[in-house]
């Protein structure tokens, strides 16, 4: 019996020593990590297998998750003081890892590339710097348009025209695309808001309905957060007036549907006539074009107050603390190489290296020019160490709460800005 | 699952070392390690975490108390803690009743027993992400299976007054069959022949339910109250999944907001001490429950 148990405990040690044994140490390779999961992911692939095609030497293991899960993986992993090569994010996400010390300002180590202010609009070159200094490679930038299935368009005689639409002229064209069961139009003796079979636009209940309002806000004017970066400063009025307009396009023009969730689907259904939303739609609806014949197309984001802005936000990679510095000459040069691929436009945003919006892969997907032609307008939401508190999209973040409180509840705007604002101030001040 | 106690066979002299077994140590051994390294030890380190702003990365540093006094001021912790009682007061009840009745039907010897228990138990086998994403197409406000039946169009998710109510269906159906099988086992522990005195005393199917069923299952039901209790309080996939804790903090729970300060926010030791909060609760209730338990048990004299 002994024996036995000896060999068993034998077998079991050999069992965790090869277990634990490191594996033979695999060429040195470039570690990129993106938080790509749609058909945008496939186009990087492509690239990074082009790459390693043509780079034997220097390849690349490209890892992709979910943005979320990925920045909770890049924390850990920085926490034991590794990380990978190249890390992909937005812009907006950089102060929270800069913040702690875990990205590497990248001026001196761009410098001599192409990755320089001269070849990128200077709000895109801005966007990726962090209290004076560059921390990001801009990729692309992306922001809302407006889509419209233009059959029904058609359908209901109206038109939409190639510039903006103003308040009066969006909320026109939105009545005589709303239906309801009886054929009536919102406004009409006998319209029957409780039988809508089709709605004009859709109407975010999700984070993006903090972004339309954050678009919405910059064209009346104002800031959310101080300078100092420790206080909200909303202006009360203009954030009221920005949030009234997007709550009565459900609840007094009806036009748009209350609790939607599937706006994409709804829109390739016909349910909605017009979908407010990004480039990142448009290989969707190109794949529903040679299906089904559906027909669409897009138009500049409404200009609905004074001053045109559209929210929107990009993507670009950054360079960790923790990365091996032997690898970073590769590291630059594979940022370099991808931020000048033409190819990079196939991810369906708009490439913001200086020439790419003229080359053939932007401009063979349709709609390009309108999302070209607003990149001066975009707004991103503000770089702070605290964006996840305030932010995110999948937590009960101040943003989130607001945006579903008033087109959920149809809470009042006001009421639920001020409280928002007193939130943001909260986790603002501890540092 | 009984384990063999090493036998120690005793002499004048004192007990006797040689036959002492190792072998059911051996045995134990794997669980333990993994008991020490995933269960204990960071239960252990969570303790120490939540006294501190460790946030994985950057600098951390001792915070006494700091994190426990924040939370009376914490709004969304508040409404985590009352969206958590509140899911636990109506979602117990509903499993208890239930899985009771659903045991008491399915343990008599009828057609389509068998069928009626794999019913039962079968969406207890998926996992929880599945059963949320498959609920939420179910109860789609404007296109959901649920409203399509009804006609109506209720806003099931993205309604605040609602959406708890939601997730407790949810969550009743999925987790019925589990507890029923605890209820079936108990039920066919309880020997015949009592049935059969309380018979021949006359007693009707009521007072056979109330005087021999019910007190035979105490300790089935005290085993499936503590059970369920607990499983509520920690609730999190399905919700996370449905409504993430929407519309605003309307089904925000405990865990997702541990959840949510730890790894999205990443605030380690603030969540940490939520999770310390939610841990004195658990074993405040379990303490109560059992003291219940043993009360009930002394008055009826077992």
């Amino acid at each position: 019996m002994n024996r036995k148990l000896f060999a068993l405990a034998g077998l079991l040690v050999l069992v965790g020593i090869l277990a634990l044994a490191p594996t033979k140490a695999a060429a040195a390779t470039l570690e990129v990590w993106g938080g790509w999961t749609g058909p945008d992911a496939e186009v990087v692939k492509v690239l990074v297998k082009e790459w390693n095609e043509k780079n034997p030497s220097a390849q690349v293991n490209l890892t992709l998750q979910q943005w979320s899960p990925l920045f909770d993986a890049f924390l850990v992993a920085a926490g034991a003081k590794k990380s990978p090569d190249i890390l992909a994010m937005h812009p907006v996400e950089m102060a929270q890892f800069v913040d702690k010390g875990l990205l590497l300002p990248l001026d001196d180590v761009l410098a001599g590339t192409q990755i320089n202010a001269s070849n990128y609009a200077p709000n895109v070159w801005e966007a990726n710097k962090y209290k004076g200094k560059l921390y990001g490679v801009p990729m692309d930038f992306h922001m809302y348009g407006l889509f419209y299935n233009v059959d029904l368009v058609k359908k209901a005689g109206v038109q939409i025209p190639k510039e903006p639409m103003n308040a009066e002229q969006f909320l026109k064209v939105a009545r005589a695309l709303t239906l309801d069961k009886n054929g009536k139009h919102p406004g009409e003796a006998g319209f029957d808001p409780a039988n809508i079979v089709q709605y004009a636009v859709n109407q975010h209940t999700n984070h993006h309905a903090f972004y339309q309002w954050w678009g919405l806000y910059h064209q009346l004017g104002g800031t959310l957060i101080s300078d100092d970066g420790k206080r909200c400063v909303l202006d009360i009025d203009n954030a009221t007036k920005a949030w009234q307009w997007l709550q009565d396009l459900v609840y007094t023009h009806h036009v748009a549907p209350q609790g939607q969730t599937d706006y994409p689907r709804d829109f390739l259904s016909g349910r909605t006539v017009m979908l407010v939303s990004g480039p990142w739609e448009r290989p969707a609806f190109v794949a529903a074009t040679k299906e089904k014949n559906f027909n669409w197309a897009v138009a500049p984001y409404p200009v609905i107050f004074r001053t045109r802005a559209v929210w929107g936000a990009g993507t670009n990679f950054t360079i960790p603390t923790y990365s091996d510095p032997a690898k970073r000459a590769t590291a630059v040069k594979f940022m370099e190489s991808l931020a000048a691929s033409p190819k990079w436009a196939q991810t369906a945003q708009v490439p913001v290296f200086k020439g790419m919006m003229n080359s053939a892969d932007f401009k063979a997907i349709p709609g390009w020019e309108v999302f070209a032609e607003q990149l001066p307008y975009e707004k991103m939401l503000p770089s702070t160490p605290k964006f996840n508190e305030i932010f995110s999209a999948s937590a009960p973040t101040p943003m989130m709460v607001l945006g579903q409180n008033i087109i959920l509840k149809k809470a009042d705007p006001r009421t639920e800005s001020q409280k928002a604002c007193t939130a943001i101030t909260g986790i603002l001040s501890i540092p | 699952m009984r384990i063999l106690a090493p036998s120690r066979p005793t002499t004048k002299a004192g007990p006797a070392r040689k036959d002492f077994r190792w072998t059911p140590y051996w045995f134990m051994l794997p669980y333990l390690l993994f008991f020490l390294l995933f269960r204990l030890g960071p239960s252990l380190a969570g303790l120490g975490i939540s006294f501190t702003n460790w946030q994985v990365a950057g600098t951390t540093k001792f915070v006494g108390l700091a994190n426990f006094q924040a939370m009376p001021h914490d709004t969304r912790l508040l409404d985590a803690v009352k969206n958590t009682v509140v899911f636990t007061a109506l979602t117990v009840p509903l499993l208890i009743v239930l899985s009771l009745a659903l045991a008491m039907l399915l343990n008599q010897r009828r057609k389509g027993r068998t069928f009626g228990r794999v019913a039962a138990f079968t969406p207890f086998v998926m996992m929880s992400t599945v059963i949320g994403i498959l609920w939420t197409w179910i109860l789609e406000k404007d296109f959901g299976l649920l409203n399509m039946y009804l006609g109506r169009k209720i806003p099931w998710l993205v309604d605040s007054d609602v959406a708890m109510y939601s997730i407790v269906i949810t969550t009743v159906w999925w987790t019925v069959g589990y507890d029923m099988v605890l209820f079936l086992a108990g039920l066919q522990d309880i020997p015949r022949d009592v049935y059969e005195a309380a018979e021949i005393d006359g007693a009707n199917k009521f007072q056979v339910f109330r005087r021999v069923t019910i007190p035979m299952l105490a300790p089935t039901i005290f085993l499936v109250v503590l059970l369920t209790v607990t499983n509520s309080f920690q609730v999190f996939d399905q919700v996370y999944v449905m409504t993430a804790g929407g519309p605003g903090t309307a089904t925000l729970t405990l865990v997702q907001y541990i959840y949510t300060v730890a790894f999205q926010f990443q605030k380690f030791g603030y969540g940490s001490a939520v999770a310390l909060l939610l841990f004195v609760i658990l074993i405040g209730f379990t303490l109560l429950q059992m003291r219940a338990y043993r009360r009930g048990v002394e008055g009826v004299g077992a």
